[in-house]
């Protein structure tokens, strides 16, 4: 079994590539891999907790804790741009973390395969 | 102990979206990355510009004075000057129109000595080919 | 280089896949891209179907758009996401998201 990079770029609200991100690692990790998942930019308001659910806009957080309940997911956000929308640390949803853009490299490095999802 | 390169492939226009900037600051990303990596591994960068994304390399941007931002000149002079290789792809350069002397070649002004290059796609694709992983941005 | 495309958009999309070379080059239209797998502007079909003999196209995605799988080109196949995980663990060596 490998090991899966996903880095996203793009917003939540708006193209529903996270939610494609989201499901591309569930269906990884049920086949046995595991799934480092990056998001930087826009990305970063997947890490935010506290978002409510409303049907006309992706809501990923359940998905989120079931996936990071299986062990073989791990979820990061860039610092620098959760800071630069005004995420802070104490906002972020249980299970996130929260480092510099090296750590997406180094999680490429180490990657079997590595899926980036660039965009808006 | 493994060196790891890592193409990050510039396609997009710069400033109405994120995108370039943030190929550059993964790309030079690339300089801490050791910090996460056993002793003796390491990742290198190589950057290159194709399509509209060659737009991102034109000279005399002044988005700082503008928009208080950094330019995208700015970051590719910053790598220039930590030695990262850029490519810019010669038939979009072409395309355009645009001359060498309205690109960005080199980071001089900030004491950088690596300079970037114009070159045919091909020779970006076999940059795409060595390489471990692709970032298309 | 065994390189997958996941093509996900329906524009803007040929400058690029038309110049890259792969020695397998397979195609994997995901979001807007699944377009290119039914609609036929001014009567004809996308050219991006021309590109590779390897083409898929991610049902989810088809169907969010209208699309049944039975209806698209016959060239392409429609996958799930546990088939787009092999495509990428076992098919090509690396992937792009264009």
């Amino acid at each position: 079994m490998g090991k899966l990079t996903i880095g996203v770029f793009s917003s939540l609200v708006g193209s529903l590539s996270l939610d494609f991100a989201v499901k591309l690692s569930e269906a990884a990790i049920k086949k046995g891999h595991k799934v480092d998942f990056w998001v930087s930019g826009n990305a970063t308001m997947l890490s935010k907790k506290g978002q409510r659910a409303f049907k006309d806009y992706s809501a990923l957080e359940k998905k989120l804790q079931e996936l990071f309940a299986t062990g073989n997911f791990q979820a990061t956000a860039c610092e620098a741009c959760a800071e630069a929308r005004g995420y802070r640390k104490e906002d972020t949803m249980d299970g996130w973390k929260r480092h510099s853009m090296d750590w997406y490299l180094a999680s490429c490095f180490s990657a079997d395969k590595v899926l980036h999802i660039g965009g808006d | 102990m493994a060196t790891k390169k890592f193409a990050f492939v510039v396609k997009s226009l710069p400033y109405k979206t994120e995108a370039s900037r943030l190929a550059l600051t993964h790309a030079i990303a690339s300089q801490t990355v050791e910090i996460y990596l056993e002793d003796g591994d390491n990742v290198e960068p190589v950057l290159a510009f194709i399509g509209d994304g060659v737009l991102n390399c034109l000279r005399n941007q002044k988005a700082m004075n503008t928009y208080g931002v950094t330019s995208l000149e700015q970051h590719i002079k910053n790598s220039l000057l930590l030695d990262l290789k850029v490519l810019i792809c010669k038939e979009d350069v072409e395309k355009f129109g645009i001359s060498e002397d309205a690109l960005i070649m080199d980071a001089e002004d900030i004491g950088g000595e690596t300079r970037a290059n114009i070159v045919a796609f091909s020779e970006i694709m076999k940059e795409m080919d060595s390489s471990n992983h692709l970032l298309f941005f | 280089m065994k390189l997958g495309v996941l093509v996900s958009d329906f524009r803007n999309m040929d400058d690029t896949l038309s110049r890259l070379k792969a020695d397998k080059l397979g195609i994997i239209l995901v979001s807007n891209g699944v377009y290119h797998a039914k609609v036929k502007e001014g009567g004809k079909q996308s050219p991006i179907l021309e590109k590779s003999p390897h083409l898929y196209a991610l049902a989810e995605d088809l169907q969010t758009r209208g699309f049944a799988e039975t209806d698209i080109d016959s060239r392409v196949k429609a996958i799930t996401y546990n088939d787009l995980v092999d495509l990428i663990f076992n098919e090509y060596e690396k992937v792009i998201w264009v």
